[in-house]
């Protein structure tokens, strides 16, 4: 598969796998560049060794790891947790809501949960992160422990 | 809210602002030349300030040893700088297929490697044009003890400004943002 064709297929998944871990519009989109900058510039020398879309992932997913160098503070935006939202809101309302919530998980946690909603297989986020699958099943379990907790703090069931 | 709505919100997000993969392509393009240019740029720059040396030692026949030393010295500072900047060259581009557990370890190395660098090659590079410069400008200015005291004096004067104003305050700086990456990807480490 050629770069042109890699770039249109995995870029709106690394795209909102690197705003799921930044929660920041702008410096999602440039995360996303980098990753395929990367990707344009390592792959000829991808061995197959893992599939592509591991490949491409692990380098997103590391870019963001990689943006602690910069020191920025992952944008969380404050919940009204006493105030439970009871009015119907719009998707773009629940997917900043959403944002603000995985943006108060650990690290590793907003990378697990972002390859999970982009229907990762738990072996293959196993083998993005480095850990074995049992963990990762441990994990995600927590993760949406967790967020079933601030989804009902909010009203959302 | 069940896995299946929340995906759906997931995938709502808009992505057809990123762009295209022509638009992309020419972007790393420009990219890659910039930034490439740039490092290429300072190597060849201590690339021909070392040879701008060595022509020197050999077109100007010095007679004190004083500054065939500092001839020498200066020269080891210069190659000191190229193999640094060549070495990062190499680098620059490389991306290892890590893990993220793996990524984070390979990042605090590459931390503390540049911690190092900071208090021990440029430590020893300065030094070297230091003391070489030192020792060079001696036979230049010996002759006439009024030079040489205004040579030496402005000499020691911008050392001192370099070796403990300019570099004490770099290198704390830098060091303080490498400590704090080390801190924070040992942190996020302990969370696998």
């Amino acid at each position: 598969m050629g770069f042109e064709e890699l770039y249109i297929l995995y870029s709106p998944q690394v795209f909102r796998v690197c705003m799921g871990y930044i929660n920041d519009y702008e410096h999602a989109r440039d995360l996303t560049q980098e990753t395929f900058i990367a990707v344009w510039q390592n792959l000829p020398s991808f061995q197959n060794r893992s599939k592509i879309s591991t490949w491409i992932f692990r380098i997103a997913t590391n870019n963001c790891l990689r943006a602690i160098e910069r020191a920025g503070r992952i944008k969380t935006t404050e919940l009204p947790y006493d105030v439970p939202t009871v009015q119907e809101e719009s998707i773009e309302e629940k997917l900043v809501f959403l944002y603000s919530c995985i943006a108060e998980l650990e690290e590793t946690e907003r990378i697990i949960i972002s390859l999970l909603l982009e229907d990762l297989p738990q072996a293959e986020i196993a083998a993005i992160v480095g850990l074995g699958e049992g963990n990762v099943r441990v994990k995600i379990h927590r993760i949406k422990e967790k967020l079933a907790i601030k989804f009902k703090a909010h009203g959302i069931e | 809210m069940e896995l299946n709505d929340l995906k759906k919100v997931w995938l709502s997000a808009d992505t057809g602002s990123l762009p295209g993969a022509a638009d992309m392509v020419r972007m790393i393009r420009k990219y890659r030349s910039s930034n490439l240019a740039k490092k290429i740029a300072m190597t060849i720059i201590a690339a021909v300030l070392t040879a701008l040396m060595v022509f020197v030692v050999f077109s100007y026949k010095s007679v004190m040893l004083t500054t065939r030393i500092g001839e020498a010295l200066i020269i080891m500072a210069g190659l000191l700088l190229i193999i640094s900047n060549a070495r990062s060259l190499g680098r620059l581009h490389r991306v290892k297929d890590h893990t993220n557990k793996e990524f984070l370890s390979y990042l605090m190395q590459v931390q503390r490697n540049r911690l190092k660098y900071y208090k021990t090659t440029q430590v020893a590079g300065l030094l070297l044009a230091s003391s070489g410069l030192l020792l060079y400008i001696y036979e230049a200015v010996s002759a006439n003890l009024l030079l040489l005291c205004v040579a030496y004096v402005a000499l020691a004067a911008w050392l001192y400004v370099n070796w403990f104003v300019i570099r004490p305050r770099a290198y704390r700086r830098q060091a303080m943002k490498l400590q704090a990456t080390i801190d924070k990807a040992s942190s996020i480490s302990k969370q696998l």
